[in-house]
């Protein structure tokens, strides 16, 4: 019946706690929006059921963890919800104590949640099977909760996914712990002091001990793990067929799965020869993998960053070059746009005038006469706007001169005074020009209309780069400092100008770096790796 | 008149040449590119180099460079720089000899033929005719300088229109105001930037460079 409830619990906070993260916006009023904000502390209450269901049920202690579950659920809602993940570890832990404690013969039955394991059932498996789901589901609450010790175990994991190098898998590794399990389980202190000499807490503490051991070996070195696995199963494998071919000559003790302990009757050898078989194939599966990779030459270290660094340097292309491409489409939307609205539609504008002033001539020659002057300034305001569209597009002064000339020419274009400090003994290639003419401008732009500056001070220059480069640029950084005596407040995840130029600068490798504190001044650094050919010789 | 144009667009090198006869000046030479355009300019010494600033070979700013050359071996020798687009950039190179005789405007502007005419004189005669665009910017632009800065409103209008290329009588018409009031505000000018008297043509030039280095 209990335990009926503690599974009614459970399913209901689960399936409130699924509609909460599938609603986004405001939260509903009443009792649903209570339970969304509650959110996953609401499954404190299921294990602290579950805790105080084993911890025996009786005194009120039903009641009063409940009672406490509700309070932090009520009051501590962020609290509840991490004492959760913990609570479902601790239940894990719980079952398998209760199967050691059933193993070890202490007790006849033990009742774990909604199994349990005693005569007639499956020995102590639903029990450990619970508590492995049990420690799952704990393991993910506190992944996905983010609470205390999540660090640590993400950490951990990280560490293992990136020791994928010496060719012996994660798998191969992981073999140890069962050889290790059966090791214990044919050489553990029962076994040493004789069954019943040596329990309870100073076997854990062993058992502990060593399987605490085997994890380190395990993350410390894989190929290690591997190789002390793949020994252990050679010889557990033997040891079970010696067990089969001389028992009882040969001491049978507890053997995998099978238990001549205390079986009078040889009849369960085939099951030793059978586990020792298979431990067997698996020790000669592994070890000339193992030995191969001892005897091969260490890991090519520079390689294999070399790899993670290609790696990353693809997920960073990939990236941007999803961004350029969606750029370069929307300014080709909005080049189309421009050109549609403005200098064609201006275009027709002529021939229409020009048709009327035809048609006019004959009878009336002063409208013709103004309808010809009209589509004279028709056709200059579309050159008007086809200029203003290519200063858009590529700003012909770049085209003409290059990056240093262009940029003076933004200087004397601005409203404000602007100091050059310009040190480019080169040319910088086109495409790196256009984006950082156009950051510039753009930066100069805000400086003048968002942070009232009086005067700005444009600094540009280029670093040949000691050393050789990295994968991108390698000809040394081209950089260029933006300083006003604004207001200051300049952020890039603010509004779509600077986050525009970053996204520009991206597709070279370049970054911006802001510095602007509320009040001024404001200080924008680009940079782009890039290399500078020799500078443009006159042609005259 | 004797005129060198430089286009490499034959429609609009043609388009030039009838506008330019119809109205009177002699065409010497209709060239297409930046070393056929120093020849012509250094052998045939026009009045007046009607010159595209894109030109070939490389289709950058061969023309205005040629002009440029062609006046370092010829002081003065006068070149009105036709562009698609006009940079305050150019215009402060091409009156940086100080020698007058300079030109700088939009292509558009030919469509006005009595403006553009006139700025071929005005050229030839050794002054100096900005696009308004180019002097427009400079109206927006907050002084930087001490002599440009202590101007009043109106004597920067008057230097303004100076910079167009217009003459007094021309700039009397457009601020309504007597031309006797525009010699004033130009005196003023020619004290406040520290021109010294010399001839009237030379002082609007050195102004309108005082002013595009502001």
């Amino acid at each position: 019946m209990l335990f009926a409830i503690v599974l009614l619990l459970t399913i209901g906070c689960i399936a409130f706690i699924l509609v909460r993260e599938g609603q986004g916006g405001p939260r509903p009023n009443g009792l649903r929006g209570y339970i969304r904000t509650r959110g996953w502390g609401l499954l404190l209450l299921p294990v602290a059921m579950a805790a105080a269901v084993m911890a025996g049920g009786a005194h009120g202690l039903i009641p009063a963890e409940l009672g406490i579950a509700v309070l932090a659920i009520v009051f501590a809602p962020r609290l509840a919800a991490k004492l959760v993940p913990y609570g479902a570890l601790g239940l894990a832990f719980f079952g398998v104590m209760l199967a050691k404690t059933y193993r070890d013969g202490s007790t006849s039955k033990v009742q774990y949640l909604f199994v349990h394991a005693g005569p007639g059932a499956w020995g102590t498996r639903p029990v450990l099977a619970e508590a492995g789901v049990l420690f799952a589901v704990g393991l993910w609450l506190l992944l996905r909760l983010d609470v205390p010790g999540a660090g640590v175990v993400r950490a951990l994991a990280a560490r293992w996914l990136d020791r994928r190098r010496g060719g012996i898998s994660a798998v191969q590794a992981l073999l140890l712990i069962p050889v290790v399990g059966l090791a214990m389980q044919l050489l553990g202190p029962g076994n040493w002091f004789g069954i019943g000499a040596i329990d309870g807490l100073d076997a854990a503490v062993i058992d502990l001990a060593v399987a605490t051991a085997a994890l380190v070996l395990i993350f410390r070195s894989r190929a290690w793990a591997a190789t002390v696995a793949a020994a252990g199963l050679l010889v557990l494998g033997a040891y079970g067929w010696l067990i089969a071919a001389f028992w009882p000559a040969v001491p049978g003790f507890e053997y995998g799965f099978s238990d001549l302990a205390n079986s009078s009757t040889p009849t369960p050898l085939w099951t030793d020869a059978l586990e020792g078989s298979l431990l067997l194939a698996l020790g000669l599966w592994l070890a000339p993998r193992v030995m191969r990779h001892h005897l091969a030459d260490p890991p090519d270290l520079e390689l294999v960053a070399r790899a993670q660094q290609l790696t990353r340097r693809v997920q960073t292309l990939t990236k941007t070059r999803y961004d350029v491409v969606d750029t370069a489409a929307a300014e080709l939307r909005r080049i189309e746009r421009d050109l549609h609205d403005g200098a064609q539609a201006r275009l027709v504008a002529v021939g229409m005038s020009l048709q009327a002033a035809e048609r006019l001539f004959p009878t009336s020659p002063e409208a013709a006469l103004a309808l010809v002057a009209e589509a004279k300034e028709s056709s200059s305001r579309a050159l008007a706007e086809l200029r203003a569209l290519v200063r858009g597009i590529y700003p012909p002064v770049l085209a003409d001169r290059g990056l240093a000339d262009a940029i003076r020419a933004l200087a004397l274009d601005a409203p404000l005074p602007v100091e050059l400090d310009i040190d480019l003994p080169g040319e910088v290639e086109l495409p790196v020009a256009s984006a950082v003419y156009f950051s510039v401008a753009e930066v100069l732009a805000n400086a003048e209309k968002h942070a009232r500056a009086r005067s700005v001070r444009i600094q540009l220059g280029h670093t040949p780069l000691a050393g050789g480069g990295g994968l991108a640029g390698g000809g040394g950084m081209l950089r260029a400092q933006v300083t006003d005596d604004g207001w200051g407040g300049a952020d890039p995840a603010q509004g779509t100008g600077l986050a525009g130029v970053e996204r520009r600068l991206v597709a070279f490798d370049g970054i911006l770096a802001v510095n602007s504190p509320p009040g001024g001044p404001t200080i924008v650094v680009i940079e782009v790796p890039c290399a500078l050919s020799s500078p443009k010789t006159s042609s005259c | 008149m004797r005129i060198v144009i430089a286009e490499d667009l034959f429609l609009l090198r043609e388009g030039l040449v009838r506008l330019l006869s119809a109205h009177g000046f002699e065409i010497a030479a209709a060239v297409a590119s930046a070393p056929e355009l120093l020849e012509a300019l250094v052998e045939q010494r026009p009045d007046v180099g009607i010159v595209d600033v894109r030109l070939p070979p490389t289709h950058t700013d061969d023309g205005l460079r040629a002009a440029l050359a062609a006046r370092a071996r010829i002081p003065g020798l006068p070149v009105l720089v036709l562009s698609q687009y006009v940079e305050q950039l150019y215009a402060r190179e091409l009156l940086a000899d100080q020698a007058g005789g300079v030109g700088y405007l939009l292509k558009d502007r030919v469509f006005n033929d009595e403006a553009f005419t006139a700025a071929i004189r005005t050229v030839a005669a050794g002054g100096t005719v900005l696009d308004p665009e180019v002097v427009g910017k400079l109206m927006t632009r907050r002084s930087r300088d001490e002599p440009v800065a202590r101007l009043t409103p109106r004597e920067r209008e008057v230097l303004a229109l100076m910079a167009e290329g217009r003459s007094n009588v021309a700039i009397a018409q457009r601020l309504f105001i007597s031309e006797k009031a525009v010699s004033k505000h130009a005196a003023g000018i020619f004290a406040k930037l520290d021109l010294a008297p010399s001839d009237d043509d030379n002082r609007r030039v050195l102004a309108v460079l005082a002013y595009l280095g502001s």
